[in-house]
């Protein structure tokens, strides 16, 4: 993402040459390692792939295969059914995460603030979230299948499921965390119940609960991809590559792994960038 | 003023992890005015800030009550808004957001813009101003303070509770917040409780310091208070004649806990040797020239020589030091003034009869009157002279130094001056200040004048600041100066160590009194391990010549007699003198049982015992009257009729002294 940054902005024309002229000399030797890295790593994986030690195609094969490269250019296509364009399938894989990832959300914290206010309660519930919080994406597909019914609510579940533990973890610790000097400021004042919520704790667990988001967006996105690999007939990124297995279509496997790739990127930068609007770092 | 907290009673006990439990804090009794500044001070961990937390209602006592304003404390308050140590801004929040946090709070009845205008105002008055949008992160820690102590008054709280508020703070800045605070707290007339570790910014800011004893079980070791007047300044505090003595007395409270931590720590086991019940003493002495026969004891030997080979002295730089360690237990005896013993026994310590015994008289003579030099200069010459400068000037408070209430210094100056008609505490104030201070401190013109033992007025008139007015010789000459001084419950545990003790002290005392022996007795008191100060200023007997060169005291020199006839035997006329001066004076009540109470505290036995043994013989002694400078003669027939007789004087109560049983012995 970063490396395309400079050339973009050359074919903007001259005059703002000086500028990315500047940002290079300035910033050039950050940027280097990484575009040789990635360089060398394609390579590697171009010539592997020609000297036929693997079956698995080389990067070049997305533009050399007709399908990948249609896939590529026409990512809004919409057939019908499941035969839609890259962009419909992450877009649809999106919508179930962003439905299971707020209700994580919401659930996780609440839940969170509920238990880290209360020692009993975080006494009593810690066995079980450790429990809960151990069990993979993938083992509750059959669950939520056989408590759901359906394809659509068992995969947003999935994500709710995987999401919520470290919002809830966090959030708790979060709360637990508040320093007892802003307590005590609230107990001197004798804040109400909510001002204490608004003023004291929600603006001092932020940063822990937007750890637990970051985390967990991160989590969500894998499993979406593993709950829609295993539930068959929907539209998604998951069921795609799933798909294009069963059809033998590696390169398009290899595309939508980038697409993962790069969404996943995007979504923990969308969230480091709300904290950081929200709840910017203290010293 | 009213009252606004009272703590009665109050512990504090905290679980530990291992079901074991720790006393923080054990009956502490307070009581705090409308308007006052108090201050908390002791080492870390003492359990002050556990005491404010519990005013502050953060945290509840285990057992006894606080109350504010009569109503039981049970949780906090904005009527006790606390400043705490680390400041507790809420970073999030900018200056104005923070304290107004606070004011809407409690203002939250008030409209929008009066509040706006409440905050403003504290904003101004702790002048941050230019800071007032800032976040916490960007202000420095004094800046910080400040707009923690701008929130705590915006709430116009009943009592301000800060929590060591300038500890982390630079030098610098802590004075400026100081002097910011003390200005606040004048005109807005705040009630305040503060706890600090800092002597300086105790006494500079409080009314009354609060002295806590080391934990575990911490108790109020002690209350004092602070009359420099308000509304004050720095320098002037400084300068002002409490000022040094406050300090010092904060300064001795702290090292006293560390000495006792210490000794907590040191747990020694009583080692009985060669037929002694107890050879490992602690014996306590006062570096003065008259701790000469301890300092001989220990360094030619006469301790070791009568069995006792582990003695350890513990050199005090104030008498409070000796009284402590006898009354606390940690000193098994002590070099005394004369009157101590006796002192103790009436309960002038902590109003406690604490029966202490003497058996031996150290030394005698040895002490003087010293004017400051100006007087000299003003033709101020004698004890007349002198009245008539005190009476022409009422309204200057004129004030002396004694080294303890109970010390012949003290009598013999109250004596000295009530017989020349000057009343010692109408038209003087006395102050009980360590002796190595009283030169510093007549230089330093917090005092105009002292009564004290050798080497200090000597001190004084070599170094030009001071003359000696009187002396012993001419007040009352042959006066007991030093006694050796024991707990009647040590004395009646380790008989045969009390006779080997005074054995060895006396036989010290002869060896002091040798001509010989003079100059190397001199070169060991000079020693840093006793009076630290240069040899020319020490001297034991004849007068040297060098006084005599002065020009000042055209008198003779107040010089010790450390034995000789009668000198060492401990005489029941002379502290029934005492007795009739302590009394006279309000320190003590006068014992309707005093014959009783001479006879258990006056150890003629164990003196007649030591000299015997020594081959001394004491037959010459012979019973008689006392006479004193103003003509009269003192004798024991009726002490309550002579007290009557004085002129000046104070309230004199007579009770009956209930001394504990002896042979109880506190283990």
């Amino acid at each position: 993402m970063v490396t395309q940054a400079p050339s973009r902005n050359q074919a903007q024309g001259t005059s703002i040459l000086a500028p990315v002229q500047r940002f290079w000399q300035k910033r050039g030797a950050d940027l280097i390692p990484p575009i040789i890295g990635i360089a060398v790593f394609l390579t590697v994986w171009q010539l592997v792939s020609w000297s036929g030690a693997t079956r698995l195609p080389g990067p070049l094969s997305l533009w050399t295969d007709t399908r990948t490269r249609e896939l590529l250019l026409y990512p809004f296509y919409d057939l019908g059914g499941l035969d839609k364009g890259l962009f419909w399938q992450t877009l649809a894989s999106l919508g179930r995460v962003a439905k299971g990832y707020t209700a994580a959300a919401v659930v996780g914290i609440s839940l969170g603030v509920l238990v880290g206010t209360s020692p009993w309660l975080n006494k009593a519930t810690y066995p079980i979230f450790q429990f809960l919080r151990m069990v993979a994406p993938l083992a509750w597909v059959p669950i939520a299948l056989v408590a759901l019914q359906q394809n659509q609510p068992a995969a947003i579940f999935v994500i709710f499921i995987t999401a919520v533990w470290p919002i809830l973890i966090n959030t708790i610790e979060g709360v637990r965390q508040i320093p007892e000097d802003y307590n005590n400021v609230a107990k001197v004042l004798q804040l109400s119940r909510k001002d204490y919520y608004l003023n004291i704790l929600f603006p001092s667990a932020l940063p822990y609960i937007f750890t637990g988001l970051r985390i967990a967006i991160g989590l969500a996105w894998l499993a979406i991809i593993a709950a829609e690999i295993v539930m068959s007939g929907i539209v998604g990124i998951g069921f795609f590559i799933w798909d294009a297995y069963q059809q033998n279509y590696i390169s398009e496997i290899i595309l939508a792994v980038f697409y993962i790739g790069f969404v996943g990127l995007l979504l923990d930068r969308l969230i480091a960038f709300l904290q950081m609007k929200i709840a910017p770092a203290r010293k | 003023m009213g009252l606004l907290v009272a703590v009665d009673q109050v512990d504090k006990v905290f679980p530990l992890t291992d079901g074991g439990e720790y006393v923080a804090l054990k009956g502490i009794d307070l009581t705090i005015k409308q308007g006052e500044f108090v201050s908390f001070i002791g080492h870390s961990g003492c359990g002050k800030s556990t005491l404010l937390n519990m005013i502050a209602g953060l945290s509840l006592p285990s057992a006894g009550v606080l109350t504010l304003e009569g109503k039981k404390i049970t949780e906090p308050g904005p009527d006790r808004m606390v400043v705490f140590q680390n400041y507790s801004l809420l970073p999030w929040r900018s200056v104005r957001e923070n304290i107004a946090l606070a004011v809407n709070r409690v203002y939250g009845d008030l409209p929008k813009g009066e509040r706006r205008s409440i905050v403003q105002e504290h904003i101004n008055l702790v002048g941050l101003q230019q800071a007032a949008d800032k976040m916490p992160d960007q202000l420095s820690g004094g800046m910080k303070q400040r707009v923690a102590i701008a929130r705590a008054l915006a709430i116009r709280p009943k009592l301000l509770l800060l929590d060591e508020p300038f500890g982390a703070l630079d030098a610098l800045t802590r004075g400026n917040l100081q002097t910011q605070l003390m200005r606040i707290c004048d005109e807005n007339n705040v009630t305040a409780v503060m706890v600090t570790h800092d002597v300086d910014e105790a006494v500079l800011l409080s009314d009354r310091i609060v002295m806590l004893t080391n934990g575990p079980g911490a108790e109020i070791g002690n209350i004092l208070e602070v009359d420099i007047p308000r509304p004050r300044e720095r320098m002037a505090v400084v300068e002002h004649p409490s000022y040094y003595s406050l300090r010092s007395e904060i300064i001795y409270f702290l090292n006293q806990q560390k000495r006792i931590k210490k000794l907590r720590a040191r747990k020694t086991a009583t080692i009985a040797r060669h037929g002694l019940e107890k050879v490992n003493l602690d014996i306590g002495f006062v570096p003065l020239t008259a701790c000469a026969p301890v300092a001989i004891a220990q360094e030619k030997g006469f301790f070791a020589k009568h069995g006792l080979d582990e003695v350890h002295l513990n050199r005090e730089t104030s008498w409070r030091g000796i009284v402590d360690g006898i009354a606390g237990g940690y000193l098994d005896a002590a070099q005394m003034p004369s009157g101590m013993p006796l002192w103790f026994s009436l309960g002038g310590h902590k109003n406690q009869p604490l029966p202490v015994v003497t058996a031996l008289t150290m030394t005698r003579n040895g002490n003087a009157i010293t004017l400051a030099r100006r007087f000299y200069d003003q033709g101020i010459h004698s004890l007349e002279s002198f009245r008539e400068m005190l009476h022409r000037t009422p309204e200057t408070q004129h004030r002396m130094g004694m080294v303890h209430p109970s010390s012949m210094h003290n009598l013999l100056l109250r004596y000295w001056l009530a017989a020349g008609g000057i009343d010692p505490d109408r038209d003087l104030a006395l102050q009980t200040i360590p002796p190595a201070q009283m030169v510093v401190d007549l230089k330093g013109n917090s005092i105009d004048g002292f009564c004290v033992g050798e080497p200090w007025n000597l001190r004084a008139a070599m170094d030009e600041v001071g003359f000696t007015i009187a002396t012993d010789r001419e007040i009352y000459d042959g006066h007991p100066g030093k006694v050796l001084g024991v707990r009647e419950a040590w004395a009646t545990a380790y008989p045969n160590t009390h006779i080997a003790l005074t054995k060895a002290l006396l036989d010290a005392c002869r060896y002091c009194a040798d001509p010989e022996n003079e100059a190397e007795i001199r070169q060991i008191l000079s020693q840093r391990a006793y009076l630290g100060t240069p040899i020319e200023y020490i001297h034991l007997g004849s007068p040297s010549t060098k006084v005599c060169e002065l020009s000042q005291p055209m008198r003779e020199y107040a010089h010790h007699i450390f034995f000789g006839h009668g000198a060492n035997r401990p005489s029941r006329t002379e502290h029934l003198w005492h007795m009739t001066q302590l009394a006279r004076w309000g320190d003590v009540p006068f014992p309707r049982n005093w014959l009783e109470i001479l006879e258990r505290i006056v150890r003629v036995d164990v003196y007649s015992t030591a000299a015997r043994e020594l081959g001394m013989l004491d037959a010459k002694f012979t019973r008689g009257s006392i006479h004193l400078f103003d003509g009269t003669d003192f004798d024991a027939e009726d002490p309550i009729g002579y007290l009557n007789s004085l002129a000046i004087k104070r309230d004199i109560t007579i009770a009956e002294v209930v001394l504990d049983t002896p042979g109880l012995l506190a283990a």
